[in-house]
């Protein structure tokens, strides 16, 4: 199972991602494609931020305690912290 | 309003703990949250069996009250998670395994029926004579323990001079002996969170004795050869600039790949010698008023003169 979800990215790549996943809300692409498929969509995501800008997180099933992991890039308004091992989104201090 | 035990996690559905150090922890917004210097991290804590505050930690009132109503065991622990101050309360509302366990630990012959079941638990079955002594038991445990430490130097290449550790200065041990309490300290805190979330008592130990975590060691035991003394050695064998903290995150991996959280309170409940987890009546209703005590042999008639043993005419004085 992954969940994908997008901010200020261009509507060709979102376009390309319903070939795996369903949106079943704007910004929000849910599906359970092979890890493979899975690697593929993320590095194509990253890429696209990385040149273009925009934002996307990843949150994917795996096998871990959590049962789930959770893949940021671009300028999100939350980032990750690592709590030996267990992963929680942390958000920056409100001023 | 109190959360009722049916909707927050149950203790084995859990993610083992969350060591925090350095950091404000307050009850906002219905909710737990870790406020670093440089962002607010929130916690499921219902999702969560330990919730260890080391050095540096604050924690209002709110938020341990809502700790307790998740059932999300509070340590106070030492710089790495290694040392155990003091805890908070667990989740179950019921006396009755408390009880028992008091009740099988005052009786001698119980108490050494817990004490074989414990030993045995670290054996195969068929791997034990019925006509073998406790002694020999307890030598064949000693030899276990002394044979894996054996097994982990070898495989790992750390040298292995015996279990010590300089209780009053952290950095004067070994890297192997610091590697082994940071490991146990982890495992300590699990039992414990294990034992208290199901109503037992981590002071009525039966093999170990005198020590308000006496359970808490003998339970600790029976997963100490297969999984804190391998992870310790290799640990060690890394060198590895922040041991202590890595050794959390692999405890935390090799504990999930155990299934250690699914395994303690069955292992319990076989140590003890209890047949299946029962319903907790306290679960929707801690205020619940509970039943008063019924003596068996004795009924509500009988005069307490009797029951304190005074008799007409002794204390005539």
């Amino acid at each position: 199972m992954m969940v994908l979800i997008l901010h200020k990215i261009r509507p060709g790549v979102r376009g390309r991602l319903t070939r795996w996943l369903i949106q079943p809300q704007s910004n929000v692409y849910v599906g359970h494609p092979s890890a493979r498929i899975r690697e593929v969509i993320w590095k194509h995501i990253c890429d696209e931020i990385d040149t273009r800008g925009g934002s996307a997180v990843l949150i994917h099933t795996d096998p871990s305690e959590q049962g789930y992991r959770i893949a940021t890039r671009g300028e999100t308004p939350k980032t990750t912290r690592d709590f030996d091992g267990l992963i929680l989104p942390k958000a920056a201090k409100a001023r | 309003m109190k959360t009722s035990l049916h909707e927050i996690g149950r203790f084995d559905d859990r993610m083992s703990f969350l060591y925090v150090d350095r950091a404000i922890i307050r009850h906002t917004s219905n909710a737990i949250a870790i406020h670093e210097f440089d962002g607010v991290t929130d916690v499921p804590i219902s999702s969560i069996a330990t919730l260890m505050l080391g050095p540096g930690t604050k924690i209002t009132h709110e938020a341990i009250k809502a700790l307790a109503d998740n059932n999300c065991l509070v340590i106070w622990a030492g710089e790495f998670g290694i040392r155990f101050y003091a805890c908070g309360m667990g989740g179950s509302r019921h006396s009755r395994n408390l009880l028992r366990q008091a009740a099988l630990a005052l009786d001698e012959r119980t108490r050494l029926q817990v004490v074989v079941r414990m030993y045995l638990r670290r054996f195969a079955d068929d791997a034990i004579d019925p006509e073998i002594t406790l002694q020999q038991l307890r030598g064949k445990e000693g030899f276990r323990v002394r044979q894996a430490y054996a097994d982990a130097s070898k495989a790992t290449g750390v040298p292995w001079d015996g279990r010590n550790y300089a209780r009053k200065d952290w950095y004067a041990g070994d890297p192997v002996n610091r590697a082994l309490s940071a490991a146990n300290a982890c495992l300590y805190g699990l039992v414990h969170a294990a034992i208290i979330s199901a109503g037992y008592s981590p002071a009525i130990g039966f093999i170990h004795t005198g020590k308000q975590l006496s359970f808490v060691y003998d339970i600790a035991d029976l997963y100490k050869v297969e999984l804190t003394i391998p992870l310790a050695f290799e640990m060690a064998g890394r060198h590895t600039q922040n041991m202590e903290r890595e050794i959390r995150t692999e405890a935390r991996r090799r504990f999930h790949r155990a299934k250690l959280l699914q395994q303690i309170l069955p292992d319990i409940r076989h140590c003890l010698d209890v047949k299946a987890e029962e319903q907790d009546e306290f679960a929707d209703d801690p205020a619940l008023p509970a039943g008063l005590w019924e003596p068996e042999s004795f009924t509500s008639e009988t005069p307490i003169g009797q029951i304190l043993g005074l008799h007409h005419g002794d204390d005539a004085a």
